[in-house]
């Protein structure tokens, strides 16, 4: 029985029977070790020699890894601000097959809003199995597969890692990883400032980096105050003089946001988000005015805001209405944002 | 011929030679093997089970652990069997890349199997060692690309995760120059060698018919005179574009394994040849754009098969509907492959049956799952 293959044969192996074994067998096997004995002195550093010592003398030696190699999962953060890129969003944790991510999510002291930051992010090393898929769904790019491999420790309880242990600056991913970093640099960048537009205080800050970031506020804070006053008069006033007009703005921002989004959906035909697909456009087209004027108030409320967590000391009265502004705005544009989502 | 007392001996379950946790009950007149029973188990880990509280995707690295020589041929069968359930298309690059990794795996395979064998005929380390110098090279290629040696999770839906980073081609074609060479001083090392005759040659024969109806598939099938392929038999993927031979033995014993083998290492080495050639004008991106991970199959079930380095290598899914399978099944090569073992051994002395063993090229993490 013959059996043709397309494009291939069948090929009964020869085992040699005919031939004639008087220990040439052995001699050929040793010439080979023998060859490969000689060459045992050189390294074998090129994939197409087949003789010599491949191994290398770890640790004093060490072999480089290749930018794709993964370990164990890290988070990042900004070099100079200390914002992390995370902005708990829970990706990685839906995905971990072992699910050995845990994360809370940051809230606003104040008004218990969630803010985009993890308040702890939680990895168990010993039970991650390193399979990078973490890292592949990211959208922030903040969780990324670290190339340390040396981890092991007598204390099981160790290998749990909280998120002060996995944080790490920008600058260590860019050196392991250049051309995977460069890849998504900009974007990611791009969706940390909108992450840290909508951080309060030291929420988001790396926990390596909260010390340096507080000092850095101060100072920066007390550069401002003796700016705005160089004579010995308090900064009350000036702060005074100033919110109350920013302030003023940015409610009115907000409320004119407010108003457009209303107007718009109501021009949709119904108020429910569930708009019918015909006036889509429309819709469509009004909440993104309703968001540019939302976004617009937003900033001017978030210019007085954004002073206020850098000089705690500012006066509270000035401050809660700017901030009550920034937030409506902030309402407002999400409001608008949903609707264009929706329709 | 002297009549003795039967005696029962437990081989393993630590190590019976270097395969793993396993266990054979044998019983032994002398140093002749009566009757032997393979007991296995002491690897289980629920790996079945696991996969129906995972989601399809979250399942792929898990498939890298069953046998964790050939983690790339693992995710092939477990990505062509969802993409098959779900109706997902691979892009040519795709399959070209797929077939490249599979079949470095081959090589990688069968050159740790040979060596291994050859340690449980008692040549200590020195011809694992020409093994897995060229395996090591191949794995750092593996690494390259995926960014694991052994627990690849190179695989997607669709494709595979990334494509080749430009440092791969090179060397690449520097490994496809040593490994012609590294065969044919493997032949040299081994093949007449006086020892590995005598331990080899008819030992351990597995007889055609018994090799059927035991359903062996893989070398070890093809050793015994069968040219079942299923890359011949049943081409999934892109190999019928590829040209090159099926080896088969004549008398199924351990050397024919062992000839097989060092057969099928030169022809996957042709193929990977083919892809290189072909790979430049191959259409489309190393992943289906359109593809999404997060699967959710319709109503309905799917079984794929690829040829793994040791045999056929099925996944058999149930969906119903949701994001997680309903039943997952692995027809794991290894487990039924090791099933004839009492037959094979029976007759032989109970030094053979770790070479027969060897021969049979297991691996407890596909066996037990
Ligand atoms: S690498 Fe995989 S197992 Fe580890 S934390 Fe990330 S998703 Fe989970
Ligand atoms: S690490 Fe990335 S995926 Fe995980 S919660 Fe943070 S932003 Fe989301």
């Amino acid at each position: 029985m013959t059996i043709q293959f397309e494009r291939g044969k069948v090929v009964v192996i020869d085992r040699g029977a005919r031939k004639l074994r008087v220990g040439q067998g052995m001699l050929k096997g040793m010439a080979v070790v023998w060859h490969h004995w000689l060459k045992s002195f050189q390294k074998l550093d090129n994939f197409s020699k087949t003789a010599g010592v491949f191994t290398v003398e770890y640790p004093d030696e060490r072999i480089k890894l290749p930018e794709a190699y993964r370990n164990m999962p890290i988070l990042l953060y900004d070099d100079e601000t200390g914002q992390e890129l995370c902005t708990a969003c829970f990706q990685c944790q839906r995905v971990c097959p072992p699910q050995v991510i845990h994360i809370n999510q940051a809230r606003n002291p104040e008004t218990g809003k969630a803010i985009p930051a993890a308040a702890e992010f939680i990895i168990e090393y010993d039970a991650c199995m390193s399979c990078g898929f973490c890292a592949e769904v990211c959208p922030f790019d903040s969780i990324k597969m670290d190339h340390e491999f040396e981890l092991s420790t007598e204390d099981h309880a160790e290998l749990t890692m909280n998120k002060a242990q996995l944080s790490r600056p920008v600058s260590y991913y860019e050196r392991i990883a250049p051309t995977f970093w460069a890849e998504v640099k900009a974007s990611a960048y791009k969706k940390l400032q909108n992450s840290v537009k909508r951080r309060v205080d030291l929420i988001g800050i790396a926990p390596q980096m909260v010390e340096k970031v507080k000092a850095m506020r101060a100072a920066a804070a007390e550069s401002e105050a003796t700016e705005a006053a160089p004579s010995s008069a308090p900064t009350k006033p000036s702060a005074a003089e100033t919110s109350p007009a920013t302030d003023k703005a940015a409610k009115l921002a907000a409320i004119r946001a407010a108003n457009a989004a209303k107007q718009d959906a109501g021009n949709g035909g119904t108020s429910t988000p569930e708009a019918p697909a015909g006036d889509d456009k429309a819709a469509k087209l009004a909440a993104i005015r309703a968001a540019n004027a939302a976004k617009k108030a937003a900033e001017s409320g978030e210019g007085s805001a954004s002073v206020a967590p850098a000089a705690p000391e500012a006066p509270a009265g000035d401050d809660k209405a700017a901030r009550l502004a920034a937030i409506r705005a902030a309402n407002a544009a999400k409001k608008a944002k949903d609707e264009q989502e929706n329709s | 011929m002297i009549k003795t007392e039967e005696l029962q001996i437990n081989i393993g379950p630590q190590h019976p030679s270097t395969h793993g946790v396993f266990r054979m009950l044998v019983t032994v007149d002398g140093e002749t093997i009566v009757d032997l029973v393979p007991v296995f188990g002491y690897l289980h880990r629920n790996h079945e089970q696991i996969a129906e509280v995972n989601t399809y995707l979250q399942n792929m690295p898990y498939t890298d652990r069953l046998d964790y020589f050939n983690s790339m041929a693992n995710n092939q069968a477990y990505a062509m069997v969802v993409e098959k359930l779900v109706g997902i298309e691979v892009p040519e690059r795709a399959e070209y890349l797929r077939v490249l990794m599979v079949e470095l795996t081959r090589i990688l395979n069968h050159a740790g199997a040979l060596g291994f064998l050859i340690n449980d005929m008692g040549a200590w380390q020195t011809p694992l060692a020409f093994g897995m110098r060229e395996r090591e090279k191949i794995l750092d290629l593996f690494e390259m690309a995926s960014g694991a040696r052994m627990m690849c999770n190179y695989f997607r839906f669709g494709g595979v995760v990334r494509d080749l980073p430009p440092a791969f081609m090179p060397l690449l074609k520097d490994l496809l120059v040593a490994l012609p060479a590294f065969f044919d001083e493997f032949e040299r090392l081994l093949c007449e060698n006086e020892i590995l005759l005598q331990r080899s040659e008819g030992v351990g024969v597995l007889p055609k018919d018994l090799a059927i109806s035991y359903s062996v598939t893989g070398p070890v099938l093809r050793a015994s005179g069968i040219p079942y392929d299923i890359r011949k038999a049943e081409p999934y993927s892109i190999y019928d574009r590829f040209d090159f031979d099926v080896p088969v033995g004549s008398v199924g014993d351990v050397y024919d394994r062992f000839l097989v083998r060092v057969e099928e290492m030169r022809q996957s080495l042709r193929i990977i040849e083919q892809v290189l050639e072909q790979l430049p004008d191959a259409e489309g991106d190393h992943i289906n754009p359109k593809a999404k991970q997060n699967v959710r199959p319709p109503v309905g079930d799917a079984y794929a098969r690829i040829e793994s380095p040791k045999g056929e290598l099925g996944f058999y899914l149930v969906s119903d509907g949701s994001e997680k399978p309903y039943r997952y099944k692995v027809r794991a090569p290894s487990f039924i492959n090791l099933t004839p073992l009492g037959d094979m051994c029976r007759g032989y002395k109970v030094a053979d049956v770790v070479v027969i063993l060897g021969s049979i090229d297991i691996v407890m993490g596909e066996v037990d799952r």
